[in-house]
């Protein structure tokens, strides 16, 4: 008796073998199907000989079975079954318990070298450089309360290593409308200080923009605060606002450098700010746009000491999509200053990125200037890297995705600066960046 | 004499064999079609299925006052980026990296099967996935894709 699931076999060969077979064209049709026709008979042929050797087969084992009196299989398969299946349920609700990172701490980061004309911060130093090892936490402590933990390693222009707990910042989430730090957080002005911060794997360009680099690399700005930080957004229209509130210690220029104060402050002044932004859904998904100020009373280590209040105000905009990526930020002083009768002196900031993503990367034109009054003790006292000092640059740069987690990019530069030291001076440099 | 059954194996006309070769590429085309899928919350979530994206990049954190859990589905992780949050692997990665770095959010845990998927919604309030099989009782179908 031939098997009974032949003729299923065979439907489903000839099934196989039309549904292999390419399309045909009307020229070749007859040769095709005559080939295709072969290889069916062929698969044919080897099929009911191998279902003849499977119904022997069987029928072989059925009479062992019968002779030796065994018990019928589904007798002794069944229980054994059920006690696997009830096992890989267990396995399953086991598995589907774990929250992963309850269990461990996984630890992430950014790291960075590169080499050229010039090192990133300064002009002064050429060659290659080692950029920054940077670590984070993100410990999950509960339901609602969040954990940040931000080390970073790096190199400064005298060749030492620096570690600095950039981040250490512990929160409580009431909402999508309001969650609170409290702790050292990034400072919420403008886009790039909070979304691209260190981590250079993260940026389309080499490197931030001179006057929001970080304090101690050129920067005029705080890019961290040591306080509170009340964050949150809400739909609005058929988009998002997103609003950012603060308060933190009143800053203090040390050494020529824009200080936060981890441990606190002397005079005790606080300093407040906020960022209200709107992100657009829609025709206009990727767009954001808002306004950011804050206001602080600055001293210095000069003796008799300056004070001054700072007053900042400004605007930013983004266009991130995955063919765009522009970043536009401003940032207008309205200084006074409070100890050295000097009255108020205004000056002016702002940079406009423009990049375009490739398949792999990004190319990114960037346009920078800074015109910052040197009779405002807020400036000139920043000594450290030239960052207080007036200039303005053009840079072009391009950025290649060598995998998932490196980025090689590759940036050229053309800096004037316009008051201390009147100067011009070209730069290109590479950096590899990664992220793990 | 040769007989009938002696000849080669009798041959279908040619266009009887086209319209055999054009309803089996047409199973196979169907047997390639994208697999059903179930976005599903808890029982004691209400989500919109607008939601689902937001969810799955921690945009939305939130369900009213429930704390949301969202856990990726390994088994059908690559259907669920591409139909629901319109990403790839790459993206996605990459947004969790930047939401990680930011605001100190942890991405979905990843269960490595329907059967996981639905056991960590059913027992985890605010738990979020997705799954290739219709998911019985005891969760909510937030959207089917």
């Amino acid at each position: 008796m031939p098997a009974p699931f032949t003729p299923l076999l065979r439907v489903l060969a000839l099934g196989l073998v039309l549904a292999a077979a390419p399309a045909l064209g009307a020229d070749g049709e007859s040769a095709q199907l005559a080939e295709m026709q072969k290889k069916l008979d062929k698969s044919l042929a080897m099929i009911e000989a191998l279902a003849k050797r499977v119904h022997e087969l069987e029928a072989r084992q059925t009479g062992a079975s019968v002779a030796q009196a065994a018990p019928a299989p589904a007798a002794t398969e069944a229980p054994r079954l059920e006690a696997v299946e009830q096992r890989v349920q267990q396995i399953e609700t086991a598995n589907a318990a774990r929250r992963g990172d309850d269990t461990s701490l996984p630890i992430h980061g950014f790291a960075d070298v590169g080499a050229g004309t010039a090192n990133p911060f300064t002009n002064e130093l050429k060659g290659a450089y080692v950029g920054n090892l940077d670590l984070y936490l993100t410990p999950k402590l509960g339901e609602h309360t969040l954990s940040l933990f931000e080390l970073n390693f790096e190199v400064g222009t005298d060749g030492a290593v620096g570690v600095d707990l950039e981040r250490a910042q512990v929160g409580y989430q009431f909402s999508d409308a309001a969650t609170v730090w409290l702790g050292r957080f990034h400072t919420p002005f403008g886009y790039i200080n909070t979304a691209l911060h260190h981590g250079n794997w993260l940026s389309t360009a080499v490197r931030r923009p001179k006057f929001v680099q970080f304090e101690d690399q050129g920067g005029v700005l705080p890019a961290h605060t040591v306080g509170a930080w009340l964050t949150g957004s809400t739909h609005a229209g058929d988009g998002k606002l997103t609003y950012d509130l603060y308060a933190g210690n009143g800053q203090e220029i040390i050494g020529g450098v824009l200080d936060m104060r981890n441990a606190g402050t002397v005079h005790g002044n606080p300093m407040v700010g906020g960022r209200l932004g709107y992100k657009f859904a829609g025709a206009l998904d990727g767009l954001t746009v808002g306004v950011h100020g804050f206001v602080d009373k600055v001293s210095d280590d000069q003796q008799p000491a300056d004070l001054t209040r700072v007053r900042m105000l400004g605007a930013y905009a983004v266009y991130d999509t995955d063919t765009w990526e522009h970043i536009a930020e401003f940032y207008a002083f309205d200084n006074e200053s409070l100890a050295g009768g000097t009255g108020t002196h205004r000056s002016e900031a702002g940079f406009v990125q423009l990049a375009y993503r490739l398949p792999r990367g990004a190319v990114y034109g960037r346009y920078e200037r800074a015109s910052l009054q040197q009779s405002d003790p807020y400036f000139a006292q920043m000594t450290s890297v030239d960052s207080g000092a007036s200039y303005y640059r053009t840079a072009v740069g391009l950025r290649f995705d060598v995998d998932l987690k490196t980025a090689l990019k590759l940036e050229l530069a053309n800096t004037h600066t316009t008051d201390r030291l009147v100067n011009d001076y070209n730069e290109a440099m590479v950096q590899y960046a990664i992220r793990f | 004499m040769r007989s009938a059954s002696d000849a080669a194996p009798a041959r279908l006309p040619g266009k009887a064999r086209l319209a055999l070769l054009l309803a089996a590429l047409t199973l196979a085309a169907g047997a390639a079609r994208a697999e059903d899928l179930y976005v599903i919350c808890n029982s004691g979530v209400s989500l919109q299925a607008a939601d689902v994206r937001d969810v799955f990049i921690g945009e939305k954190g939130f369900a009213g006052s429930v704390k949301l859990a969202p856990a990726d589905n390994a088994s059908a992780q690559a259907g669920f980026l591409a139909r629901a949050l319109k990403l790839d692997a790459l993206k996605y990665s990459g947004i969790w990296t930047k939401k990680s770095f930011r605001d100190g959010a942890n991405p979905p845990p990843v269960k490595a099967s329907d059967a996981e998927a639905v056991a960590y919604v059913r027992q985890t309030p605010g738990g979020c996935s997705y799954v290739t099989t219709a998911p019985g009782a005891g969760v909510t179908v937030v959207a089917k894709l």
